[in-house]
């Protein structure tokens, strides 16, 4: 057999396949998580979604002529190789080196010259190298960096900066079974340091950690959530064993969330798709509680709605993901606004179809992980306007933007970690 | 990191030699292998040639099939230093845990192409050493990966039965391109 392609040759192929439209970085990579240089290969890939517009205005510089078509493993090992002289701290003859060697293992030995010219180039100009620590202001593609400034004027230069950052590791504390004081304690004799999010259940790391050396995590005494999903239980208001509908629930934070709030409910869990559903049910038995699961299109209330009214509903609608860039750099690369529409009509479909779900006097929890209007005031004015029986209700937490109809959190570039994603809320009651 | 040559001394005091490797569609590489029951001398010079050529070419794995002898050797170094050798002689395995593995596999029967093949993560290998002993070793990850990939060309199977037809032709015609051109 022979060995596996070296870190970087693979990092390149994984870019070259994700231009390709084939799926997302995350799934590309589970594959991969067995292999000793797996860090190293998230690192390259990641970092290279990060900058991806600025490393490409770069590397054209460099390029007499652009690459053909087939040879784009080839331009994506460029930009990682100008990713690592801008971003890491490896002695630039090694990473120079490395980088040409993967050429050859791409099985394409005439580009050696190529990628150790253009490195060299890089290397010796000084203006490129010198501008990574001042604002960099094509890092977005120009169809959200404009929506973003129209749509938060105020907000936009933070949001844009914050998008390009690492995102703190979160924890989430079941404190059913250990308070959040006691279980810091418990990683601090794991050498691993933390402090209190704002909701009662955040623990936010200083840095990120395996999640196998958490303390207590099989035991289900911890989960990985961001802190802005955090709010949901609390905002929904929930009551001992009242009947509760996760609409798209995989993989299940939000589920257990709720769960571990209040253990009396009687909570029906529904998502699309059943290897995502399969991490939900891990979820569940990790943290030993249990929901009633059902594989399904939730919009086609026929396949599995028994006509039983919901108390409480949770939509934590599919959307554009640009909350989350920091989290999934990828969407930078690839979104367009055409599938922003395409979410938009998906969200209405959902809330449609949900809203007669829900019992009167019930409330119904709309959240995105988007931070543009389409997906979240609009699409909640929109419905408002559609129905006689919904009305908006104000949402009192102590973070984010309040708008008309809900609350907003943009992504922040606050050191501490206390930056939850970006995300939206809508609270409504059926009247 | 690059393969580093490195120089073996011969158990036996013969000279070893490179060994050419077959390439695929190479109908050779099909022949299915048979069992070793002479464990004698010229077994280890034929041992420590397939070690001399696995380094050489910069495999992690090599059958006997690769190097156009039928019997049922393999050898196998999976180590970051490359100073762990392990030879099988009559190996067999079981499948000792349902859960599978993708794994980017490469061939040097199949030079320069690399495919997710999907097999089962950990397994049980029954085999013997390169004096005859018996016995029984548990691996998980890339050696249990690589160990598969191996039996699987004492059995004449190659890791493009696993892929479609038409990546297996785009793979055969590219490297018989190749192939003329030399």
């Amino acid at each position: 057999m022979q060995k596996t392609l070296n870190s970087r040759a693979t990092a390149a192929l994984i870019l070259a396949d994700l231009l390709n439209s084939k799926g997302s970085l995350s799934t590309a990579l589970i594959k991969l998580r067995d292999r000793s240089d797996f860090p190293l290969i998230q690192e390259l890939s990641f970092g290279c979604c990060r900058w991806y517009w600025l490393i490409q205005s770069q590397l054209e510089q460099f390029l007499n002529h652009p690459l053909r078509n087939k040879d784009r493993d080839i331009r994506c090992l460029l930009m990682i190789g100008i990713y690592q002289i801008r971003e890491m701290g490896v002695a630039d003859y090694a990473i120079i080196n490395e980088t040409v060697e993967a050429a050859r293992e791409l099985n394409k030995p005439w580009a050696t010259g190529l990628v150790n010219g253009v490195l060299r180039a890089y290397l010796r100009d000084e203006t490129l190298n010198s501008s990574k620590n001042k604002e960099c202001p094509n890092t977005h593609p120009e169809w959200l960096s404009r929506l973003i400034k129209n749509q938060w004027p105020a907000q936009a230069i933070t949001v844009l900066n914050a998008n390009n950052l690492r995102p703190p590791m979160t924890l989430r504390i079941n404190t059913q079974k250990i308070s959040r004081m006691n279980y810091l304690n418990l990683l601090k004799k794991q050498n691993l340091a933390g402090s209190f999010g704002r909701t009662e259940t955040a623990i936010i790391l200083d840095a990120p950690c395996r999640v196998d050396v958490l303390p207590n995590f099989k035991e289900g005494f911890v989960s990985i959530q961001d802190e802005a999903s955090q709010y949901v239980p609390g905002i929904l208001d929930l009551k001992p064993k009242q009947y509760v509908l996760d609409a798209c629930a995989a993989p299940g934070g939000k589920t257990c969330h709720m769960l571990e709030h209040e253990p009396t409910l009687k909570v029906t869990a529904i998502d699309v798709n059943s290897s995502r559903m399969q991490r939900l049910t891990d979820n569940l038995d990790r943290q030993n509680l249990s929901a009633k699961t059902i594989v399904a299109d939730v919009k086609d209330t026929k396949k599995w709605w028994n006509e039983q009214h919901f108390d409480r509903i949770l939509l934590d609608a599919p959307c554009s993901g640009t909350g989350v860039i920091r989290r999934h750099p990828d969407i930078k690369v690839l979104r367009t606004y055409d599938e922003v529409l395409s979410s938009v009509e998906i969200q209405k479909n959902l809330l449609k179809n949900l809203w007669k779900c829900l019992r009167p006097g019930g409330l119904f929890l709309y959240t995105t992980c988007s931070i543009l209007r389409e997906e979240n005031e609009t699409q909640i004015a929109n419905f408002l306007k559609s129905t006689d029986t919904a009305k908006c209700e104000s949402i009192k937490i102590n973070w984010g933007v309040e708008c008309e109809y809900g609350r907003q959190f943009l992504p922040d570039v606050s050191k501490s970690g206390h930056n939850p994603d970006g995300f939206f809320f809508s609270l409504l009651r059926k009247i | 990191m690059y393969p580093i040559k490195l120089l073996h001394t011969s158990t036996t005091g013969t000279l070893m030699a490179l060994r050419t490797i077959l390439e695929f569609p190479d109908l050779r590489l099909r022949t299915i292998a048979t069992p070793v029951t002479d464990f004698g001398s010229s077994l280890e010079a034929l041992i420590d040639d397939m070690l001399e050529t696995m380094y050489s070419a910069g495999g992690i794995g090599l059958a006997a099939t690769q190097i156009d002898v039928h019997q049922r050797i393999l050898v196998i170094d999976v180590s970051e230093d490359r100073n762990t050798p392990q030879v099988f002689v009559n190996p067999t395995f079981t499948i000792s845990d349902q859960e599978n593995l993708d794994y980017d596999e490469g061939c040097l029967s199949i030079p320069g192409f690399y495919e997710t093949i999907s097999r089962p993560k950990t397994v049980v290998i029954h085999s013997q050493d390169q004096h005859g002993k018996h016995f029984h070793l548990e691996a998980n990850g890339i050696l249990a990966v690589c160990i598969q990939h191996e039996i699987d060309h004492l059995d004449g199977k190659l890791m493009v039965d696993y892929i479609s037809r038409l990546k297996r032709d785009r793979i055969r015609s590219k490297l018989e391109k190749k192939q003329k051109a030399l």
